[in-house]
């Protein structure tokens, strides 16, 4: 079996084995991490962490729009590992998950996949 | 006096008014996004002013899991089956949005704590119906029936869940969805063959947080929508446009034979009349309009955000809550066309008005309301969802949501906080929560519809 490992910066790094197809929010629940979620299809953000390092695949999410994308957000539980990966986990993580829409608005091409516009140059 | 021998609730709006005071009060309080790993759970507080534990959440019934975001609740049988002695408003049914389980407590055996009594997953409700995210309860004679925001993939428009009184899933009640691109709250009208419903968005837009661009995309709703009822079907939309950004809470007059309600559209901040005329056609207008308001610290008015209505048991008195500002205003609306500001108190929100009540740094803005039958007695609370939350009130995380009342006065008009009650979901054992949506053991201004 294909396995990657997750390290958890944000619990003294520690580290876990997991399955390359499975998603990083079922394989480390497994193991006993203690993380939220909600939706469990990817669609209500509840389960967002933070990538530090390496790479995931997760187009099963619906729930972050671009400039979370940006700013490295994964949806735990679609997301697959493609390598080796350092997750920031929980709220802790979620500094700049949210925004006043206010205050901050989004760029066209920072909405979400399905309405942005490409950024013009 | 209500006459004994028969079913749930009271015969009629006025003999609901004359019911003896709430002396408990059920409330849903809320883990899922703080942070906290803990279930949500359905909060009873003692609101028997002799005593000594008033205004204290005195027990707390957890949910089976986390991540539900509890919301809205709805009994299983309110007046609509008074008529019924086989019937008892017994069990309250607490849906989790984001899990779609929806949750059966037992609050008649032992009033002042509730327990778990049955456990409807999302999992059985997404593969039976193909809905999820259930927002509104309505008891239908003795059946259930759920507005459900999205489909088992959180797209829009969803449709309405059936339960059985032994809340077992019948299927989909409606006949057919029609055009209508969102769900979210609804109430009947039987005498008059009427179903109001309104749209909020799709599960998988409103979940994740608020992108205002998104409203620009259609995204959101924007539209009330009247049913046949017992054909089950939409048969009249009215476009509100820009009058009616996310029009949430629909409220029909408690009054059976009335056919005027209203609607709070959150982002336009308006209040939308509806009747059916004397030319026998429905009509709309807009009776209520909040200015956006400035903010020293922002580039844009910062917009009302209506986040409920709620007509007093007589329908005499509309009160709306304008989440952001942080306000709550009490309407004269006697003449429906032409309500009458007659009351307002300030409590949180985003303008400074009020950020400390009764001792307590509020966070968030009033924004959930029930009022007691007789009127007197308004119950607030601050938090809205989750992710809202976070997004305009990020102290919440760790101050927690809170509940205040309001004294209201049924002969003048006028509002005043009551400087003896708080219960403040800040001090909760397991940490912070987020209280919102109350309802209490003898029937609410918000759950009983006459047939
Ligand atoms: S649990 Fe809802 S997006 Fe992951």
């Amino acid at each position: 079996m294909n396995t990657y490992t997750v390290t958890i910066s944000n619990r003294d790094n520690a580290t876990y084995k997991v399955a390359a197809h499975r998603p990083l929010l079922s394989s480390l629940c497994a193991q006993g991490v203690d993380l939220p979620y909600g939706c469990k299809y990817g669609g209500c953000i509840t389960c967002a962490g933070k990538l530090i390092a390496g790479n995931v695949e997760q187009h099963r999410q619906v729930a972050l729009n671009n400039r979370q994308l940006e700013n490295g957000y994964v949806i735990l539980c679609v997301a697959v590992p493609i390598s080796d990966i350092t997750l920031e986990i929980g709220v802790e993580s979620h500094d700049k998950l949210y925004r006043n829409p206010f205050l901050d608005p989004l760029e066209p091409h920072e909405l979400k996949a399905n309405i942005a516009t490409p950024k013009e140059i | 006096m209500k006459d004994h021998c028969c079913g749930p609730g009271y015969a009629s709006p006025a003999e609901a008014m004359m019911a003896p005071r709430e002396k408990l009060l059920y409330t849903i309080a809320i883990y899922t996004g703080t942070g906290i790993q803990k279930p949500d759970y359905l909060a009873t507080i003692d609101n028997d002013p002799d005593s000594p534990s008033y205004s204290q959440v005195i027990s707390r019934c957890e949910m089976s899991g986390i991540g539900d975001e509890l919301h809205h609740m709805g009994w299983n049988a309110c007046s609509s089956c008074f008529d019924d002695a086989s019937i008892s408003r017994k069990y309250l049914l607490v849906p989790g949005v984001r899990t779609s389980n929806i949750h059966v407590i037992d609050c008649a055996t032992d009033p002042q704590n509730p327990s778990l009594y049955k456990v409807i997953k999302g999992s059985e409700i997404k593969a039976k119906t193909n809905l999820s995210a259930p927002h509104t309860i309505h008891c239908l004679g003795a059946e259930i029936i759920i507005s459900m925001l999205g489909d088992a993939k959180g797209e829009a428009p969803g449709g309405y869940l059936h339960l059985n009184k032994d809340f077992d899933i019948i299927g989909r009640w409606e006949s057919s969805m029609g055009d209508i691109p969102f769900g979210y709250d609804f109430w009947y009208q039987p005498r008059h063959n009427v179903m109001v419903s309104s749209e909020w968005a799709a599960p998988n837009t409103f979940m994740p947080g608020f992108d205002l661009e998104e409203v620009g995309h259609l995204k959101y709703g924007r539209r009330i929508h009247l049913w046949d009822f017992k054909k089950k079907e939409p048969k009249q939309t009215f476009y509100l446009g820009e009058d009616g950004l996310i029009p949430l809470e629909v409220r029909f007059h408690h009054n059976p034979d009335s056919t005027h309600g209203f609607c709070g559209a959150a982002l336009s901040a308006n209040i939308i009349h509806w009747w059916k005329d004397t030319d026998g056609e429905w009509k709309w207008e807009k009776v209520v309009d909040v200015d956006n308001e400035p903010h020293p610290d922002w580039p844009i008015p910062v917009p009302g955000v209506i986040s409920v209505i709620l007509l007093s048991m007589d329908d005499r008195f509309l009160y709306l809550c304008n989440w952001l500002h942080g306000d709550i205003r009490q309407y004269d609306i006697s003449d429906p066309h032409n309500p009458v500001l007659t009351g307002q108190v300030w409590m949180g929100g985003l303008l400074g008005c009020a950020p400390e009540v009764n001792g307590v740094k509020i966070t968030g803005g009033p924004q959930m309301i029930q009022l007691s039958l007789d009127g007197t007695r308004l119950y607030v609370t601050t938090s809205l969802f989750s992710t809202w939350d976070n997004q305009f009130y990020p102290e919440i995380r760790t101050n927690g949501g809170c509940m205040l009342m309001v004294n209201c006065d049924t002969e003048q008009g006028g509002m005043k906080i009551d400087p003896d009650f708080l219960v403040d979901f800040g001090k909760e054992p397991n940490g912070p929560s987020r209280c919102h949506e109350t309802r209490y053991p003898g029937g609410d201004c918000t759950s009983d519809i006459w047939i």
